[in-house]
């Protein structure tokens, strides 16, 4: 009996090595492709097509990247463009969220509920359904083209508001009662108590609207088309078009820089992205 | 005086409250709430940018329904659903049950990295790099079938695999969002329940399929709700693959409504095709709130 126990310990063991090195081939498979965008990116263009394909830099040679720079392609207009869009769209959602997440927490006022409510709805339109009306209203406010139309538009999510309403519900309500009693009014009270409970929340919020913005390709394909609004995701078209007779390596010189924030920030952050991004899934 | 006060306080409260809510009213208002009417009304009409809207009625939804191009773009949206949500979830699963196991904190990172990082970064970017993978001539999948003695495989050039191409590079970017979810799920599975059933000689197979299977049930439907609706809307993979060739037989509904509204100008149509997303991304969300009424263990 004890050997054979031992025995069947001994073969789960074994099992499990198998199974995860079955695992890690396939994890290094997953990663084949930044491996390969990553080593291109360094690979002498002329060479760009040489077969086998390399997945480890023959060199760390920058001279692709500076031909990105130099290209006829704003690209330092367009990284700019994105990082703008991106930070502004982030910084907007977090301010107009916790604020109405404050109010739908904590606040009592007539029509609160219902309003909360049609917000929520706004989950499920999907981004086809409500982009006609935008490029209509943007043609004529003169926001097509424009990276600010992108941001305007990104300004609140539904599902910001809905995120940091729950979190705020399930911290205590205690001291903000307490200084309720102080005198203290519901602005400071945002500032002071609601805020500082928020802020793991708001850490997770800002890294999906980043990546989110940063990823961003239906609605900029739709209301930008000239090479100097554009931001990194609907620009890459271009940059394939511009350079791909014989270029390669130099299209993805231009990729390994697009992708390179929210690499930094998965490898600095990987559980809170993680976790940011699985909650974003599981919202209702 | 108490009284004076407790009122004074009820109506600050109500003055913070409309004043904290506004700017996102304000926004989600002029941003989703009003679009999605207009959408509505535009798609009842025949929309000219410079001479304005005629009213149609249901022409262009019967345009919709009747034309053969509408309907096969329809159908391909539908089938390419079916293959992106089932490989995607039946992976994630795989993935899951094989990474729910004790190791080491550093193969752990490992692991997360490699299945999770396709997850964010956009679509956009990598679907270029799978362009290059997929081509026939240049191409690195070919050239490794080649090494295998396989000969060049059409993958987006052919009409007969450039569906299962895009589902290829879907699986590969999305499975890993739902391996993580799934992982959480079997997390919650009770640890006692498990071991007793091992005790009694419940083979793998049994332990899982009686237990661990009913147990993460709700959160499996989830994936597939969740799944279902984000490949109804492909847009970013199938454009910068195939752009929805060859001929029609990768376009998707999305696809379609973009060529529609900036490359026809048909916008009153396009409308009526979001219209039709809309009501298919709705019937999924209904399915989901009465699924998961009978779905969740009490």
């Amino acid at each position: 009996m004890q050997t054979r126990s031992m025995q069947t310990r001994e073969a789960k063991k074994w099992v499990d090595r198998a199974i995860i090195a079955v695992l890690l081939l396939m994890g290094i498979l997953m990663l084949m492709p930044f491996f390969w965008l990553f080593s291109m990116s360094f690979r002498p263009a002329a060479e760009a097509y040489k077969m086998p394909p390399s997945f480890f830099p023959p060199s760390f040679d920058l001279s692709n990247y500076q031909t990105v720079l130099a290209s006829s392609v704003p690209f330092l207009k367009i990284y700019w463009n994105s990082l703008y869009v991106a930070v502004l769209v982030t910084i907007g959602q977090l301010v107009t969220c916790t604020l109405a997440a404050f109010a739908y927490a904590r606040l009592r006022f007539p029509g609160r509920d219902s309003l909360f409510f049609v917000m929520l709805i706004g989950l499920m339109f999907p981004a086809q359904v409500t982009i006609l009306p935008i490029y209509l209203g943007y043609a004529k406010l003169g926001l097509l083209n424009n990276p600010l139309g992108l941001v305007l538009m990104g300004l609140t999510s539904s599902f910001g508001v809905f995120m940091l309403r729950q979190f705020l519900r399930s911290q205590p309500k205690e001291l903000e009662e307490a200084a309720l009693m102080d005198g203290a009014g519901y602005f400071k009270i945002f500032w002071r108590i609601s805020l500082p409970q928020l802020m793991p929340a708001l850490g997770a919020l800002a890294i999906i609207t980043f990546t989110g913005a940063w990823n961003a390709y239906f609605q900029p394909r739709a209301l930008i088309t000239s090479q100097d609004a554009m931001t990194l995701p609907i620009a890459m078209d271009l940059l394939r078009g511009y350079m791909s007779q014989g270029n390669l390596s130099v299209v993805m010189a231009a990729m390994s820089m697009a992708i390179l924030p929210v690499v930094l920030l998965f490898l600095v952050a990987q559980k809170m992205v993680i976790e940011g991004v699985t909650f974003s899934g599981i919202r209702a | 005086m108490a009284k004076r006060r407790l009122s004074d306080l009820r109506k600050a409260q109500m003055q913070a409250g409309y004043v904290f809510v506004l700017p996102s009213v304000v926004l989600y208002a002029a941003f989703v709430l009003a679009p999605v009417a207009i959408t509505l009304i535009l798609s009842f009409t025949y929309y000219d940018i410079s001479f304005g809207a005629d009213w149609v009625g249901f022409e262009n939804y019967v345009r919709f329904l009747t034309e053969p191009r509408s309907l096969e773009i329809f159908w391909n949206t539908l089938r390419f659903a079916f293959l992106a949500v089932s490989f995607n979830v039946a992976v994630g699963l795989i993935l899951a049950l094989a990474l729910n196991r004790a190791m080491p904190k550093f193969l752990l990172y490992f692991f997360r990295l490699a299945f999770f990082l396709p997850v964010i970064i956009s679509a956009a970017f990598v679907a270029v790099v799978w362009s290059y993978f997929y081509s026939v001539d240049f191409g690195v999948i070919n050239y490794y079938l080649a090494q295998l003695g396989i000969g060049q495989v059409p993958w987006l050039s052919s009409s007969k695999f450039a569906m299962t191409s895009i589902v290829i590079m879907d699986v590969w970017k999305n499975t890993g969002f739902f391996m993580i979810i799934l992982i959480a799920a079997l997390q919650g599975v009770p640890r006692p329940i498990m071991d007793a059933a091992s005790m009694d000689g419940a083979s793998a197979w049994r332990r899982f399929s009686r237990i661990t299977l009913p147990f993460i049930s709700p959160v499996l439907f989830f994936c597939i709700v969740f799944a279902s609706i984000g490949a109804l809307q492909v847009f970013e993979s199938i454009m910068i693959l195939t752009g929805g060739g060859p001929g029609d037989s990768t376009r998707s509904l999305s696809i379609y409504l973009v060529d529609e509204a900036f490359g026809s100008f048909e916008l009153g149509y396009a409308a009526a095709v979001s219209v039709i997303m809309m009501i298919l991304v709705l019937i999924i969300t209904i399915i989901q709130i009465i699924g998961s009424r009978r779905w969740v263990r009490e």
